[in-house]
């Protein structure tokens, strides 16, 4: 019999055979990106995996997810959606505000975004917030996956607009996206004081953890705003 | 203070309270270009951490917030699809062709070495390869079936190489027609690429070649991202390992990057090469910003490129003397390049 867990509100742990990570699908009997789907006691779930996904390394990774059933979502960088499907089926009725800037991305996107009533999908510059300050409304959490040398700024010019003074800034840092020659490790402590110092809003950092093994140099963070 | 959104215009008092709300009808199509058409800037935005979705509820656009989330993912949704709809760009074609050409060329190299290894067993004296071995081996299978007139006639009849049997026969043939298939497909791909070149692009087709026009829009991203590059950084487009190698160590710097396949650069003597592709980039750069904003011919850009690089001829004839200690390491202070 498949043991279910739940490790933060609206993830769990299968372990059946094994052990997966897993959110409750909002979209029954449809996968994403060929992940699994299993059948406990009525309810579907997908398997989600932490390689594919910076947030769910962070959840591997202990750190505590700040999303619930009702969360408004402001996600930048939703690429083709394999990350935003699992925030779409853990904030089941709130709603995620997917902004991607690439047209090819948005392709892929659209089509999941279509059977997900909890999507809003803008194609735009997540760099120039004002560009959808017509449609987004203040959010609980913003979840940043860019890969931009300056996402740090990024970060902090969307959070100045769109984050709720309680809310929450979860983000990953791609080393290797902001300078390929440096050490790991001193981009990280760079980027962390760009965000605890260099723009406003400032952060105050609750959680910064590496996500290896799931993806090499890449640090995980979770900030809310300095008070 | 007026202000935009997605679903009504607002009317916003100093204390941040609605004043008066003017919602618009719920059709999704008009609210999708309304949208899209507010992502211009200079429209009233609203303040930063200003609710809609209570402001949509209080002016009474939304009944529910279930309907409000609703109708943002319609509207949303299709924006988002009139966006993508409208990325198709001619530009955009061309990459495409570009990137599909070179996929076409790597797949008939392979293809045409296969080809080669696998006939070569049965006539291995054609000295055939490429495009030529594949239609002949479309055209008449065995060597047996060398027409009399064919000047390989002689050596198909002595040949060493093994029969081909009925079976194979057919496969290599249907193989070896793949392969000229892929041919004929690179020629259409770039008769393509030429003649768009030609409609979106004129003055640089006219001066780079549609082809290497066409890689220079590929490289950049886009006709528009081109002619906002520096002509130093198209003088460099496809030489990026050199160029941060420069940049980074003491090497020196690229003279050229893909515009090397230019002739007036790649038939020049190595001298003037780089000066050379310095006048190039600068015109191809003009080139790309003309087609872009304004999309007319302008013979004189070719005119003035032909008579900067006869100066540049005239004034270096000769090769400048190697410097002695080339090769060495300068002594004493190093000296940084700047």
């Amino acid at each position: 019999m498949p043991e279910v867990k739940t490790l933060s509100e609206g993830i769990f742990e299968i372990t059946k055979g094994k052990k997966y990570l897993a959110t409750k699908n909002l979209a029954p009997g449809m996968t994403v990106y060929g992940e699994k789907l299993l059948s406990i006691e009525g309810s579907e779930y997908r398997t989600w995996d932490p390689r594919r996904s910076k947030l769910g390394a962070m959840v591997l990774k202990k750190f505590r997810i700040p999303l619930g059933q009702d969360s408004k979502v402001l996600y930048l960088g939703a690429a083709s959606g394999t990350t935003v499907s699992h925030v779409s089926d853990i904030v089941s009725g709130g709603a995620v505000y997917a902004v991607e800037f690439s047209p090819r991305s948005m392709r892929d996107l659209i089509s999941l975004v279509a059977r997900r009533r909890n999507l809003h999908p803008i194609l735009a510059d997540a760099g120039k917030p004002n560009i959808y300050a017509h449609l987004v409304e203040p959010v609980d959490v913003v979840f940043q996956d860019v890969a931009q040398p300056n996402q740090a700024e990024i970060a902090a010019r969307n959070a100045a607009r769109y984050l709720k003074s309680d809310g929450y800034l979860l983000l990953a840092i791609k080393a290797r996206s902001i300078d390929t020659a440096a050490n790991p490790k001193q981009v990280f402590r760079d980027e962390i004081k760009k965000l605890e110092e260099a723009f406003e809003p400032k952060f105050e950092i609750l959680t910064a953890r590496d996500l290896n093994p799931y993806h090499e140099d890449h640090l995980g963070v979770l900030a809310k705003l300095k008070e | 203070m007026k202000l935009e959104a997605w679903f009504g215009t607002l009317d916003l008092g100093e204390d941040g309270k609605v004043l008066a709300s003017d919602p618009f009808s719920k059709n999704v199509r008009e609210l999708a270009l309304r949208s899209l058409s507010l992502r211009e800037p200079g429209k009233g935005i609203p303040p930063a951490g200003f609710d809609l979705r209570s402001a949509a509820l209080a002016c009474g656009f939304a009944g529910s917030s279930e309907e409000y989330d609703s109708l943002l993912h319609e509207v949303t949704l299709d924006a988002a699809k009139l966006q993508i709809s409208g990325a198709l760009t001619p530009d955009q074609r061309i990459i495409l062709a570009v990137e599909a050409l070179d996929d076409v060329n790597e797949t008939a190299n392979v293809l045409s070495e296969r080809l080669s290894e696998w006939y070569g067993g049965y006539f291995p004296e054609s000295g055939l390869s490429g495009k030529a071995l594949a239609r002949f081996v479309a055209k008449y299978g065995s060597r047996k079936n060398v027409a009399p007139e064919d000047p390989l006639y002689a050596k198909a009849s002595n040949s060493m190489g093994a029969e081909l049997e009925a079976f194979d026969e057919e496969l290599l043939k249907g193989f070896a027609t793949s392969v000229c298939s892929l041919y004929d497909r690179r020629k259409q791909i770039e008769a393509y690429i030429e003649s768009s070149m030609e409609n979106i692009a004129p003055n640089l087709s006219l001066l780079a070649g549609p082809m290497l026009g066409a890689r220079l829009i590929s490289i950049a991203g886009s006709l528009e991202k081109l002619a906002a590059f520096p002509s130093s950084t198209i003088q460099v487009i496809g030489a990026n390992k050199a160029l941060f190698k420069h940049l980074r160590s003491r090497a020196p710097s690229p003279k050229h990057g893909i515009i090397f396949s230019h002739p007036l650069i790649n038939t020049s003597p190595w001298w003037q090469r780089g000066k050379i592709a310095r006048a190039v980039a600068a015109k191809l750069s003009l080139a790309a910003r003309t087609d872009l904003y304004s999309g007319e011919k302008v013979p004189s850009l070719a005119e003035k490129l032909d008579a900067k690089v006869q100066q540049i001829r005239l004034m270096n004839p000769e090769p400048p003397r190697k410097k002695p200690e080339s090769g060495l390491k300068p002594k004493g202070k190093k000296k940084r390049r700047q």
